[in-house]
């Protein structure tokens, strides 16, 4: 045993040292370093899926190749189940819950066991997108960067924040988008304490990517021209985006709902997910995996089927990803929503055709690219993300105009149909999406029991009025809580309005007896209710202040005038 | 409002005597005791840097049927009002949140392996991360039941043990159980530790304070009484002190087959 109390450790020096960097000057070098570690998961996501893409690709052609989604999701689902002790899924609910709630604090586990799980989904046929599993990685990274270093909650949020960014940039080759995505998805606050970071992120994130795997965009870059006319149309594309979004969104909570009812082990239902996805890849084989070259050859209008098959795949797409996500494989649902966009622009143009031959409709590639904006603002209910993506992964600026109405009027539409995106569904029934500077947000980060007035004064059943009137006089409140003598239990609150007509009557003083003139049916609180039920108990009751009770004893009172004042201190502090 | 322990409730007979021993130290120094009958096989401690996701054994779960029922009878049967906790929280589906604003936490050595593991000199991954982020104090109950009568705390004159000795005074108030305390000379004199004591005003602590003067800690260790509850700071050095030397507390558990309460880096009291 050595005394350790003169000599300060290393890391408290280093310590010193980060708070005494600008904070801003702070989050950018460290964004760096975020942006640089979510750049590398991506490029390491990218390489694997492509190595094992290739692997496999010989056994696509055997007649077991329908298997191969089966074992794909099975394996993720043992791995993320018994080895990394994870829920399946995507992870960016977990990510927005981290945000909203716990100060951005994520495991540092997920920040490689979305990337393993999801390549064996998607790289064996699954139908997913690689994109969600690289923000719950890259958010893990900024937020255990920022753990390690001991950064505060509301800087840990913006490295999470940042990690996300840097993740959508580098598999994306897109850094706006990375950028629009964290605040508008992730974060849900745009101030330049979190842009700057985060832009910063999305740059590196992009640059290592850039680096590592070359300049390349996902889809090439194609010149479309588009009439007032196509323009006009695409508010038809719009509605169909929409609808497609809303029908997609249903399918997919349906089918997580339906598979938790199964009674199997997790393994056993992803694999039956991924058996269902490989039957129908035997009829539509454009719905198996990731789908980018699906997306390729439509923006390039080189897609041969018909409207009617091109249709069907639209919806065996939607179905084949509500299996693989549904069930439990890992992967998200961006790159579903690039080619299910996809195929419905294009199905959508090939109906103009068929309907009005003689009308010089624009491209099939600039229909599936409104496609590919409308659902993706539609079921991410994030049109800002939509519109920027689209732009920079198709290189397509001048279509700038019908995409921005395309994914307006269908984040519209999906909004009004089902109010809730995927993303958000699962929180907002919890009651926990609570975005920074909301009421929720600032109700919740109260607590009742550091808000209790102490200053009350007890007084018992079986006291006189009498023995009331030395109290009033000193009293600082005009109500008293009354408890039990002998088990000192609370039993109700008197009102000093309730003895005013007999403080002046001498001759009731000793016959007006307390437990009497009590109300015993007041409202009481318990010190763990939540902030937000308290103060709609007192707007329906019409009072200002509670009576908290814990297992029958009084422990002080709750006020509205207490509450309001911690509220605007927390406001204050939050928009600092 | 009365100080309270959380308890994850191990529906065994292993989990019956950690339950005992928590109802013990409830009812010696006047602590609620909140038990959790977990129902998913994980769950996750948010700290304030810090996230610990525990992975529960199967043991945690077995016999659900039977686990409230057990665990109220123990409770009610050591005088204790049975409460119990139901999280409200979830990150994910089945991955429940245990809050922390509890003021004692109650860890088997292992919480996380399988109890076959659990044995002096055994402590779990997720119980030192658990002491590591806590702001409250972890208690480590002995294996099998055993009361204890009075208080030692291993002094070593850092920050966390300063912590550990105030603690340890609150707990000889609350339970009437005498205080012993033990220092082992390593480098610093006896007059440095007097200085600490003097400078924190914890005279009165150190009524009864043994100083190992020669020996080794751990055979200087079987002077401690075999009935005594120990209290210990524990990972109050840095972090490459910590890898080069390893950890004091580490060593003391090896060898100490008593309950332990440690205080950890974070502990606030």
């Amino acid at each position: 045993m050595a005394l350790n109390v003169k000599v300060p450790s290393l890391r408290l020096a280093l310590m010193r040292l980060i708070w005494r960097i600008d904070e801003r000057l702070l989050l950018i070098v460290f964004a760096a370093i975020v942006g640089g570690g979510a750049g590398l998961a991506a490029v390491i996501l990218n390489r694997l899926l492509f190595d094992i893409h290739e692997a496999l690709k010989p056994a696509h052609f055997h007649w077991y190749a329908f298997i191969l989604p089966a074992c794909g999701a099975g394996l993720s689902a043992l791995f993320l189940g018994y080895i990394m002790k994870e829920g399946a899924g995507h992870g960016v609910p977990e990510v927005i819950y981290s945000v909203c709630k716990r100060g951005g604090l994520l495991r540092l586990r997920s920040s490689f066991s979305r990337l393993i799980s999801s390549t064996l989904t998607i790289a064996s046929g699954g139908s997913a997108g690689p994109e969600a599993p690289v923000v719950m990685s890259g958010a893990s990274i900024g937020s255990n960067i920022a753990r390690a270093f001991s950064l505060n909650d509301r800087q840990r949020t913006t490295m999470v924040g940042c990690g996300a960014a840097g993740a959508i940039s580098a598999i994306f080759n897109a850094p706006i988008a990375g950028i629009i995505f964290s605040v508008e998805v992730i974060l849900g606050e745009w101030t330049p304490i979190n842009l700057i970071p985060i832009g910063i992120a999305s740059v590196v994130g992009t640059e290592v990517s850039r680096l590592l795997q070359g300049n390349l965009i996902p889809f090439s870059h194609r010149q479309f021209h588009a009439s007032l006319l196509d323009i006009l149309a695409s508010v038809g594309i719009a509605v169909l985006a929409g609808l497609s979004s809303v029908f997609f969104t249903r399918l997919l909570n349906g089918t997580i709902r339906k598979s938790h009812q199964l009674v199997a082990p997790d393994w056993l239902r992803a694999a039956l997910g991924g058996t269902c996805v490989g039957l129908l890849g035997l009829a539509f084989p454009s719905v198996l995996g990731k789908g980018y070259d699906v997306v390729s050859t439509i923006i390039e209008n080189h897609y041969q089927s018909g409207l009617v098959l091109v249709a069907l795949a639209t919806l065996a797409k939607i179905m084949a990803t509500s299996l693989t996500i549904g069930t439990g494989g890992s992967g998200g649902i961006f790159a579903p929503c690039l080619v299910i966009g996809s195929l419905g622009g294009l199905a959508y143009q090939r109906g103009l055709v068929a309907c009005w031959p003689a009308v010089p409709w624009a491209e099939e590639g600039f229909f599936a690219m409104l496609g590919m904006a409308g659902v993706m603002s539609g079921t991410l209910q994030a049109p800002l993300t939509g519109i920027f993506l689209i732009v920079e992964v198709t290189g397509s600026y001048q279509v700038v105009l019908p995409l921005i109405l395309v994914s307006f009027v269908s984040a519209t539409l999906c909004h009004h149909l089902q109010p809730v995106s995927f993303y958000y569904g699962e929180l907002v029934s919890q009651g926990h999406l609570l975005r920074p500077r909301t009421d929720a947000r600032l109700l919740s980060d109260l607590n009742i029991l550091e808000l209790i007035e102490k200053d009350c004064v007890v007084i018992y059943e079986d006291m006189r009025l009498r023995d009331m009137i030395p109290i009033i006089e000193q009293a600082s409140r005009d109500c008293f809580p009354v408890e039990n003598s002998k088990t000192g239990d609370f039993l109700g609150l008197i009102h000093l309005n309730d003895l005013r007509p007999y403080l002046f009557n001498p001759g009731l003083h000793d016959a007006v007896i307390m437990g009497e003139m009590m109300d015993v049916n007041v409202p009481r609180v318990s010190p763990f209710d939540h902030m937000k039920d308290v103060l709609e108990l007192m707007d329906q009751t019409h009072l200002w202040s509670l009576p908290v009770v814990r297992r029958d004893k009084f422990m002080g009172m709750v006020s509205k005038g207490t509450i309001l004042d911690r509220y605007r201190k927390e406001l204050i502090v939050q928009t600092h | 409002m009365k100080p309270q322990l959380l308890h994850i409730f191990r529906n065994t007979p292993f989990g019956r005597e950690t339950l005992l021993e928590s109802c013990y130290f409830c009812r010696t120094i006047e602590v609620e005791l909140v038990a959790y009958l977990p129902k998913m096989s994980k769950f996750l401690m948010y700290f304030e840097n810090d996230v610990v996701q525990v992975d529960l054994d199967s043991s945690f779960l077995s016999s659900p049927d039977t686990a409230k029922e057990h665990a109220t009878s123990i409770i009610r049967a050591s005088g204790l009002e049975p409460l119990f906790f139901d999280p409200e929280d979830f990150t994910a589906s089945t991955l429940p949140d245990i809050p922390t604003h509890f003021d004692y936490m109650c860890c088997p050595r292992s919480i996380v392996d399988l109890s076959s593991k659990i044995g002096l000199g055994y402590i779990g991954p997720r119980v030192r991360r658990i002491v590591q982020s806590a702001r409250f104090p972890v208690y480590i109950p002995n294996p099998v039941f055993k009361e204890w009568k009075s208080l030692a705390v291993l002094f070593g004159g850092s920050a966390n043990a300063v912590k550990a000795l105030r603690l340890a005074m609150r707990l000889s108030r609350l339970s009437g159980y005498p205080l012993k305390v033990f220092t082992q000379l390593e480098g610093d004199s006896r007059q440095d530790y007097d200085r600490v004591i003097k400078e924190n005003g914890l005279e009165e602590a150190v009524e009864d304070w043994t100083i190992f003067e020669t020996g080794r800690l751990k055979a200087n260790l079987y002077e401690v009484p075999h009935d005594a509850l120990v209290i210990l700071g524990a990972y109050g050095h840095g972090l490459i002190r910590q890898l080069a030397f390893g950890s004091k507390m580490e060593l003391i558990q090896t060898v100490l087959p008593n309950s332990l309460l440690i205080v950890g880096p974070h502990c606030a009291l």
